[in-house]
């Protein structure tokens, strides 16, 4: 199953809608890291509202794609984060989200909108040449 | 002549020859009779057959192939380039030795005296060429190694310092080394890595970017990376490294920009014209300036 990965602007927006196979998250990671850099995305909201359990490995890989992307000059926010899903993480004594998490996807998209405000390379928009 | 040289064709020469190569050339593989059997061969057959002049170019292949092999060794292994030429000169004096003995004592003395005079001027020549060649090619690596690490003075307090090539352990001390000084001489508030010339991030690229970044950072800069490849991000994120608190911008530009905001500067147009358009005038002072920013402590991180 293939994510489709939104783009509004230089955000882009992935919602992940149903658990992943192993192989599907690794390509998920590397769509969203090559997209990245391809846009030269500033920000990425990753929206999980719709996963209900979240596996260390599933953690692992929202991790390490939240990483990447930071790598890549792009600021990260993981939205909607369910209740179960928080508890068995925390039980599970990974520090899941190393990114910043918000309640659901408009705030995760004010978040970035803040964050990207903030940095140099928009506020010198006046000679934007992309 | 013909015959004269008929009668050397004997392997009891080469053995000779072989015996008494110096001891340094014996060490580099010279002496290795596989090789040097072929050589004498050929060098005794091109005696016999060749009608002189003797040009180089129109060397039988059998002579190249045997020479090319016998100096391949030394060359590999890092010996002097004088030793095949030592050793070839001492088989030219066993033969002029033994024709010496076939030819009236004057003639032979004279010869053998005139002969180790041109020998000794030759590699004199050679070794004094090669010298200075060295010397040259030294000097131009060692301004080759400080030309590939430049450290740049992007602006007032901003340094950048542009990776290109493969980042080894030798290389990595000596930009950290550069990096350290011209960041105190300049008393940089900013650094930008640009990591787009580096063609390959691993563990090793990795450690040593770490070590001259903390290194830069306890002197008080703070550090914006700039120019990852989305592999080079995967890799490193899969390698399990982590830069924490440094801030990556995709691109030169994007890290230009987040530089010069942190020095509380900003690259802006002149006058409130369109952008695209050039002013034709005399230069326009710009009307917007910079916006007032607090000053930095500099050493947050």
């Amino acid at each position: 199953m293939k994510i489709p990965i939104l783009r509004l602007d230089r955000v882009l927006l992935v919602s992940i809608q149903a658990d992943l196979s192993d192989n599907d998250a690794m390509e998920f990671q590397s769509d969203l890291v090559t997209r990245v850099a391809e846009v030269e995305a500033l920000g990425v909201a990753i929206d999980i509202t719709a996963l209900d359990v979240v596996d260390s490995y599933m953690a692992r890989v929202i991790n390490d794609t939240a990483s990447m992307v930071r790598l890549l000059g792009a600021e990260v926010v993981i939205c909607g984060v369910q209740p179960f899903v928080a508890l068995t993480l925390v039980e599970m004594g990974r520090d899941l989200l190393g990114a910043d998490c918000t309640f659901n996807l408009g705030e995760g998209l004010a978040l970035l909108r803040q964050r990207i405000a903030k940095r140099g390379d928009v506020r010198f928009t006046e000679d934007e040449d992309v | 002549m013909t015959s004269l040289f008929d009668q050397l064709q004997d392997t009891a020469l080469l053995d000779e020859w072989r015996q008494g190569l110096p001891a340094t050339t014996r060490s580099t593989g010279l002496d290795t009779r596989e090789l040097l059997a072929p050589l004498y061969l050929a060098i005794m057959k091109e005696l016999k057959d060749h009608e002189p002049p003797f040009a180089l170019a129109e060397a039988p292949a059998a002579l190249t192939e045997a020479l090319r092999a016998w100096v391949a060794a030394p060359a590999r292994t890092g010996g002097s380039p004088t030793e095949p030429i030592v050793a070839l000169l001492g088989l030219k004096q066993l033969l002029l030795r033994e024709i010496g003995a076939r030819a009236p004592a004057e003639l032979s003395t004279a010869l053998a005296r005139f002969e180790r005079v041109f020998d000794a001027l030759t590699l004199l020549t050679f070794e004094t060429f090669a010298a200075v060649r060295e010397r040259l090619i030294n000097a131009q690596s060692a301004s080759l190694m400080e030309l590939s690490t430049p450290v740049l003075r992007l602006w007032h307090q901003v340094l950048l310092l542009p990776l290109i090539g493969v980042v080894d352990t030798q290389r990595a001390s000596q930009i950290t080394e550069s990096l350290l000084e011209a960041i105190v001489q300049y008393e940089a508030r900013v650094t930008i890595l640009d990591l787009s010339g580096v063609p390959v991030l691993d563990t090793s690229v990795a450690q040593h970017l770490m070590k001259t970044i903390d290194a830069a950072r306890l002197l008080g800069t703070r550090i914006v990376m700039t120019g990852i490849s989305p592999e080079g991000a995967q890799t490193l994120t899969k390698l399990g490294i982590r830069f924490n608190d440094v801030i990556s911008r995709a691109t030169l530009r994007a890290g230009i920009a987040e530089a010069l905001l942190m020095v509380g500067r900003r690259i802006a147009p002149l006058s409130g014209a369109g952008t695209t358009a050039v002013p034709m005038g005399p230069p326009v002072l710009p009307t917007t300036l910079p916006p007032a920013m607090p000053p930095r402590g500099g050493q947050a991180s």
